[in-house]
């Protein structure tokens, strides 16, 4: 059967070079393993919640018990200026997407290194273990959005075609997510100091972000420093255009779509240059 | 057709010098080591070969020369510092099985798992799932978290989906070491079966035997170059008789020595007293080390130890124990040891010989890896070693016709 096959892969193996040829090159293997994508990422959905009583709705306790911390800790301290939504809501969706962020962020860091038995073995394109990681976040995300649903329903919330906005800002996202989660992970292999520092980085990240906060808290003459961050334009506008049905802020969104944009290449050429001594580093 | 091709291939590894200076803060030594001293260590140097379609090649050499680097090499692990590899085809490598299990999952959910990790799409693992699943004798358990299987388990189903891909090039490490001896003969068949077919083989073992038996051409390497190559036999017989090809310095045991006694050679012969390179479990053996005494010895003792080819003590044979005391004088001698029948399994061991006085800490002398012993088999016999062993039956009702005891000799 083998030998009948016509057609044959001539793969040839070289030294590490950076050429847009080879970049294109690594997108076609990793399309080839597209199952392997898949099948890792479901797997990591399975392997975290087994042996859990709660399985899979830890992945809504998560951000709604940060949410009642937060309302209960803003209503002790003294009002958010949300305009008007209650405070839950505006907590919510924003912790939601953040831990989508800090969840993809803080396992795959670490995906290549917990790997190293692999990874030393057999040969895969490395990419695709933060990615599952990123994936299995994104399937967290999708559980959780219902819990928000119920949220937009029970403040009677009223949503415009707006909402659909909420899709290029979700893919601005996940890009973002995933070319960090590459070189991240890439980082780790090398100095594990990332992997320590990588929880209070992502407790100041947050803070530097309006998750727990609307946008409109920050005073205006800091907002142009303010929005470098791109996670500013992800948050705001994925909270204005759901809960407010109101059109996004083009300016937000252009810095981290701008950002994304450049990342996700970056963060490729990087990752395979690591890539190509990783077994002997690991 | 070249399946397989090696163009001046070589691997530099860059290990950094730490500092020696004592500097008290360790950040500070830390951030130096980074951009310190590096030394230069080629594993595979200038390697340059072609294996066709169909050939069986075998690579062989010491711990160190590179073998496993061109295993790495080969299956995309790791990238070569210069010189190209060719791969016509799809390739498979069969290393560790099992490495890439999840304990949590079942058996059937870890033959989707560790089935994409090698390479085969969902649909390919489908088509193929009962073979995998008969082929590895899991039937009952598929459904059980693999962390309830036994090691045999896990060992077996790990092999089965990796001897499932169907390559058009198998790479073989020392895995056929895995399962118990039924098993081991099940996971060749499927690997001659393979062959028949037309699959391209390289096969890295330290299993002289096993290359010997699979391989049509053998590579031999030494400090990362390929130092010969040609037909299996010819190329295992040069590797045993050059005993000069190890990894490791006999100048490191010479410390501390006295010579009193110098041992010049150690061979091995058969019941008759003809040395020979190849014996069989469960020939009778006899191992001579010739030795020469500059002055007298009043009970020296003798050691002959056997090692694995990694190195472990796998046998020790010594004067000692009998108690008797040896008293050499000045001139030449022969040390003999004896066995009826060997009980060592096929394979090639290594051989260490050394003299000493009774209860004494410094040895009078010694010879490392000087000679090698090799074993072979007709009838390959599971378990750690042979025990010679006879045998007689008896029953009840024929009582008269009792066999005498039948001596039960592995040879044929």
């Amino acid at each position: 059967m083998s030998v009948a096959t016509a057609k044959r892969r001539i793969k040839v193996i070289r030294p590490p070079s950076f050429s847009p040829l080879a970049l294109l090159s690594s997108f076609g293997v990793l399309w080839h393993y597209r199952d392997l994508l898949y099948t890792l990422s479901v797997h990591r959905v399975k392997v975290r919640y087994k042996q859990s009583i709660l399985g899979i709705m830890w992945a809504v306790l998560q951000p709604l018990s940060l949410m009642l911390i937060y309302t209960l800790v803003f209503s002790i301290i003294g009002n958010v200026p949300t305009g008007g939504t209650p405070y839950p809501i505006v907590a919510f969706s924003g912790l939601l997407i953040w831990s989508f962020f800090s969840t993809a962020l803080t396992n795959s860091t670490n995906g290549l290194v917990s790997h190293s038995h692999l990874v030393t073995k057999v040969y895969f394109p490395r990419e695709i273990l933060p990615l599952t990681y990123v994936i299995a976040a994104l399937f967290d995300f999708v559980i959780a959005s219902f819990v928000l649903a119920g949220l937009m329903f029970y403040y009677k919330i009223t949503t415009t075609l707006n909402i659909l906005y909420v899709i290029p800002i979700l893919a601005i996202l996940t890009c973002f997510v995933a070319s960090v989660s590459l070189i991240f992970s890439a980082l780790q292999v090398r100095f594990r100091d990332v992997g320590v520092a990588m929880p209070l980085l992502l407790q100041l990240w947050m803070f530097a972000t309006p998750v727990v906060y609307p946008l409109s808290a920050i005073p205006k003459r800091f907002l142009w420093f303010y929005t470098i961050n791109p996670m500013v334009g992800v948050v705001d506008n994925f909270r204005e255009v759901l809960l407010h049905g109101a059109t996004p802020d083009f300016n937000t969104l252009a810095v981290s779509a701008l950002i994304s944009l450049f990342l996700v290449p970056a963060s490729y050429i990087y990752f395979k240059h690591v890539e190509a001594t990783l077994a002997d580093v690991v | 057709m070249i399946d397989l091709k090696f163009d001046h291939v070589s691997k530099r590894y860059r290990i950094r010098q730490s500092d020696d200076s004592d500097t008290q803060n360790t950040l500070l030594r830390k951030l130096r080591a980074l951009r310190g001293r590096k030394t230069d260590f080629w594993a595979v140097r200038d390697v340059d070969f072609e294996v066709r379609r169909g050939e069986a090649l075998g690579i062989i050499g010491h711990n160190g020369a590179g073998k496993s680097t061109i295993l790495k090499l080969l299956s995309n692990i790791t990238t070569p510092t210069s010189g190209e590899i060719t791969i016509n085809g799809r390739l498979a490598a069969l290393i560790e099985v099992g490495s890439g299990f999840h304990p949590e999952l079942s058996g059937r959910e870890n033959i989707y798992l560790n089935g994409s990790i090698l390479g085969m799409t969902r649909r390919e693992i489908t088509k193929k799932l009962d073979g995998i699943i008969d082929f590895a004798g899991v039937r009952e358990f598929i459904d059980t978290p693999v962390k309830r299987y036994s090691s045999g388990m896990y060992v077996r189903l790990g092999f089965s989906i990796a001897a499932h891909l169907d390559p058009d090039i198998l790479l073989l490490d020392e895995v056929l070491a895995v399962g118990d001896a039924a098993f081991q003969a099940k996971c060749l068949d499927r690997i001659k079966e393979l062959e028949k077919r037309g699959t391209t083989i390289v096969f890295i073992s330290h299993d002289l035997g096993a290359v010997e038996r699979l391989c049509d051409r053998v590579l031999l390497m030494k400090r990362g170059q390929v130092v010969k190559s040609g037909p299996a036999a010819e190329i295992v017989a040069a590797y045993q008789s050059d005993a000069t090809l190890s990894s490791e310095s006999v100048e490191v045991h010479k410390k501390g020595e006295t010579n009193e006694i110098e041992i010049q050679t150690l061979s091995f012969c058969d019941d008759l007293g003809v040395s020979r390179p190849v014996f069989k479990t469960g020939e009778p053996l006899r191992a001579r080390i010739a030795f020469n005494a500059n002055e007298t010895v009043k009970d020296a003792v003798f050691w002959l130890l056997l090692f694995t080819a990694d190195g472990q003590i796998h046998c020790e044979l010594t004067t000692e124990l009998s108690g008797e005391q040896i008293s050499v004088k000045p001139g030449s001698g022969v040390v003999e040891f004896r066995t009826k029948q060997l009980g060592l399994q096929p394979g090639i061991y290594f051989t260490s010989v050394h003299v000493k006085k009774r209860n004494a800490r410094d040895v009078i002398n010694y010879q490392y890896k000087s000679t090698m012993l090799r074993v072979d088999s007709d009838n390959l016999l599971q378990g750690n070693f042979y025990l010679p062993h006879s045998w007689s039956v008896t029953q009840s009702e024929d009582v008269d016709r009792e066999y005498a005891g039948y001596e039960n000799v592995v040879r044929s």
